[in-house]
């Protein structure tokens, strides 16, 4: 066998592009290492910011307006907001982040990072340095190993964060439990959280693909007012808030402005969880993308 | 805290797995759902072996304190373990000379002027006088080498003493000098359950004469396995002959248990599991194992031989040798005891370059199939791993090759004896006569560096439970001469083999991998 034969059966076998995981059957025999948290200050340096500017606004958001047919709303509501802010949104694909840093104003897409799963992104150093510099990450710990104290850091220093309180993409295009940790940190800093809803990501790039639908599948892009926290409310209650407010948003996708607000006032707003049928049926209705209201007329019908 | 061994099933994460293939290593991966049976982790050694050693020698067990049997005048003889243990050699101090040392300053203090200590060879070869130092460390040696310190010699009719018969009617004949002592003191490397009790002295110091009555293919079918002394007949008649010798001389048995580390620091991924080898380790393994495969075959044998392990002392017990031998097979089953459920279709093994006999030596083809029907097969407690009918694939080159010096009749067995035939039950009664009382082969074992001529049939009877047991016995990489000599089959790859094995267990047979050494001794339920 031949040196390179060796190298190529070591680097297959020690997963070296990869995070080294043990045996499934090793496991109750292996101890853990404390994950350690890679280093994501420098893709907050000026260099990193620049290259960043340059790769979002003349790489990934042509790619994304080119791939899938982009529809942003609420945009406003950043006129008269100062930062730093959370931003939180359903997840439901890969393509959520890219959605969001390329509609995000200038001014704000300059000044936000991204939370990211540490052991799906930064399980690797070439995924790890490629996320942190093109979408600005930093890892967070899913396994409860501990709060990090990056996203209290960084909102010190003035950097808004992208979260998405499910904690991974939707199985099935619906809504999961939001977690409390984005409003905690909200509570703890006293910020506001700008709540978005991503439509129609789910039916363009399901978990599974790693490119877009072909045929520009329409996604829809729509921030909402933010939801500050209010004095004596406690965490719970402001990530209801929050979730609620996404709900709406969805609502508001699929009807008007004025109906999901009649809807929300009367507590009516559809659960963004989904109806509780059979599986399929909920993965039926989210691949079919969201309902275009008010779009250009088809050529034929 | 010490891991305890277990058993992995392969599944997509696992990495290639380390297998020894001689003096060599390599990296084999196995078919999904493999189990592959891991060691435990070596347990600490003891914090101050001085103080353990003299403790157990002031404390011993069902016995008066060693300073309380020695007196002025008595006849003292000090038996000990010869270099067949442990394996590899351990780094110096060896433990060996650490109890010597203890034991003779008591004897000393005591006043005792008759002083021999004697090397249990049996029919082993006789040690050298480096290696005999490096046992014994430089202050035994310089005081007692060579007429007071010395190999057995299990043919000088002169110094044999016959103590009668036990009641099976089993001849114990053991050393003149041993028998007719006021004391006799045994210190033993335990190194695997085999080892030590009654074994130590109704083997180590035993002649032809007694050894032929457990040394034969009937005791070894029976013993299931010998490495359980519980249900080993080879245990029984030794602790039959043993409670004959007891009659005659009383005997402090000091027995000494070590851990797992079998190789030096710097060849850590040996004893490491793969999938928690840094990139240091691999990148150590691949230095090493290309380093290795450059070298002429001298130097890489000379590379392996120069291995001392740097064993830590896990427990010292001295007293009666049955009491102390149960304390010692506790530890030992502490380190080496892992559970394992169920048998399977085709057990695995990779050989390492080394066996009892082979130490500072060549191993040979039928030192190989000892390593590995005899030991390594015999390493389960309860049923053999493999199922009865199953297939047995073992890595090793096997090549045809013999030391002229130590295992002069191993050549004439192998090409004479096995050539007619390779059962253990035929060609004891035709052929084992002529080798033990054959006066060349017995010229070199007393006066050179050569092991019994006896000592191939023993070997290939060591293999008796497992050649019964198995269907089928297939070497990975083994040369086709040596392996079809004793009528086995080889393959080229392990693909091959487990092409080869479903003759025998069918296409979807279970596979398990002993991943030894270190020691695992598997408890099948």
């Amino acid at each position: 066998m031949t040196l390179v034969k060796d190298v190529r059966q070591l680097s297959r076998g020690w997963r070296w592009s990869r995070r080294r995981l043990p045996p499934h059957s090793a496991e109750p025999h292996h101890s853990f290492a404390e994950p350690r948290e890679f280093p994501t200050e420098w893709a907050r340096s000026r260099p990193a910011r620049a290259a960043r500017e340059v790769l979002l606004r003349g790489g990934l958001s042509p790619l994304v307006r080119r791939e899938t047919t982009t529809r942003v709303e609420g945009l406003d509501i950043f006129d008269d907001l100062e930062g730093p802010v959370i931003i939180v949104a359903n997840h439901t694909s890969h393509l959520d982040t890219a959605l969001l840093l390329t509609t995000l104003p200038v001014k704000w897409q300059r000044k936000v990072t991204v939370g990211a799963a540490a052991d799906y992104f930064f399980d690797a150093w070439w995924r790890a340095i490629g996320s942190a510099l093109v979408f600005a990450t930093f890892p967070i710990e899913r396994r409860g190993t501990g709060l990090s104290d990056t996203p209290t850091k960084l909102i010190e220093a003035g950097w808004s964060i992208v979260m998405f309180p499910e904690g991974t993409r939707s199985p099935d295009g619906w809504t999961r439990r939001f977690r409390p940790g984005a409003a905690a940190l909200a509570r703890s800093h006293n910020i506001a959280i700008v709540p978005v809803a991503i439509s129609g990501s789910y039916a363009a790039m399901p978990r599974g693909r790693n490119w877009p639908k072909p045929g520009r599948p329409s996604v829809h892009v729509r921030y909402g007012r933010p939801v500050r926290p209010l004095e004596d409310e406690n965490t719970l209650a402001l990530n209801a808030r929050v979730s609620a407010a996404i709900s709406a948003l969805l609502d508001e996708d699929g009807t008007d402005w004025y109906t999901a607000a009649r809807r929300a006032a009367a507590e009516e707003t559809p659960s963004s969880a989904g109806p509780a049928v059979a599986n399929w049926r909920r993965v039926w209705t989210s691949t079919a993308g969201p309902t275009v209201r008010g779009g250009r007329p088809k050529a034929w019908r | 805290m010490t891991r305890p061994g277990f058993v992995l099933t392969v599944d997509e994460r696992t990495p290639p797995l380390l297998m020894h293939s001689g003096e060599s290593f390599k990296l084999q991966e196995f078919p999904l759902g493999s189990r592959v049976i891991y060691p435990a982790e070596s347990l600490p050694g003891l914090p101050d072996l001085d103080e353990a050693i003299e403790n157990a020698l002031l404390h011993p067990i069902d016995s008066e304190p060693l300073p309380a049997l020695l007196t002025a005048g008595m006849k003292l003889t000090i038996a000990f373990d010869d270099i067949s243990l442990p394996l590899p050699q351990m780094r110096k101090p060896d433990v060996r000379q650490r109890v010597l040392e203890h034991v003779l300053q008591h004897a000393a203090d005591a006043g005792v002027d008759d002083v021999e200590l004697i090397i249990a060879t049996a029919l082993h070869r006789r040690m050298t006088a480096d290696e005999v130092r490096g046992v014994v460390g430089e202050r035994v040696f310089r005081s007692f080498w060579p007429d007071q310190l010395y190999n057995f010699d299990a043919e000088d009719r002169d110094n044999l003493a016959h103590l009668g018969t036990t009641d099976t009617g089993e001849d114990v004949e053991i050393s003149k000098r041993a028998a007719e002592s006021d004391l006799l003191v045994y210190v033993n490397v335990n190194l695997v359950a085999m080892d030590g009790g009654w074994k130590s002295t109704a083997i180590g110091l035993a002649s032809y004469n007694s050894l032929r009555h457990h040394h034969n293919a009937h005791t070894m079918v029976n013993s299931k396995s010998f490495m359980d002394p519980r249900h080993s007949e080879l245990h029984s008649s030794a602790w039959r002959m043993g409670r004959v010798i007891s009659e005659h001389v009383k005997v402090f048995q000091i027995e000494t248990t070590l851990n797992n580390d079998a190789f030096p620091s710097q060849y850590g991924f040996l004893t490491k599991r793969e999938w928690e080898w840094s990139l240091k380790d691999q990148a150590m393994f691949l230095a090493t194992k290309r380093g290795i495969d450059l070298l002429p075959t001298k130097t890489r044998r000379r590379t392996f031989q120069n291995m001392a392990a740097p064993y830590a002392v896990t427990g010292v017990n001295a007293g009666a040798v049955e009491p102390v031998h149960d304390k010692t097979l506790e530890r030992v089953h502490q380190q080496q005891l892992v559970e394992v459920n169920g048998q399977t279709d085709i057990l695995v093994m990779g050989l390492p370059y080394l066996c009892p006999y082979n130490v500072n030596s060549i191993m040979n083809p039928i030192l190989a199939a000892c390593l590995g029907l005899g030991y390594l097969f015999n390493m389960y407690r309860g049923k053999p791993l493999v199922r009865e009918g199953g297939v047995l694939i073992l890595d090793h080159p096997v090549p045809w090759e013999f030391s002229m010096l130590h295992h002069p009749s191993y050549v004439d067995f192998f090409d004479e004896v096995l050539a007619e035939s390779t059962d253990p039950k035929v060609i004891g009664p035709k052929f084992e006569q002529q080798y033990a009382t054959d006066p060349w082969y017995t010229h070199l074992y007393r006066t050179s560096n050569a092991y019994h001529g006896v000592h191939p049939f023993y070997m290939w009877y060591w293999c008796a439970h497992a050649l019964d047991h198995l269907g089928q016995v297939i070497w990975v990489g083994g040369d086709r001469r040596s392996v079809a000599r004793m009528g086995m089959r080889s393959a080229s790859t392990f693909a091959d083999a487990l092409e080869l094995a479903r003759d025998t267990v069918g296409s979807s047979p279970s596979i398990t991998y002993q991943h030894a050494p270190p020691h695992i001794l598997s408890d099948v339920r």
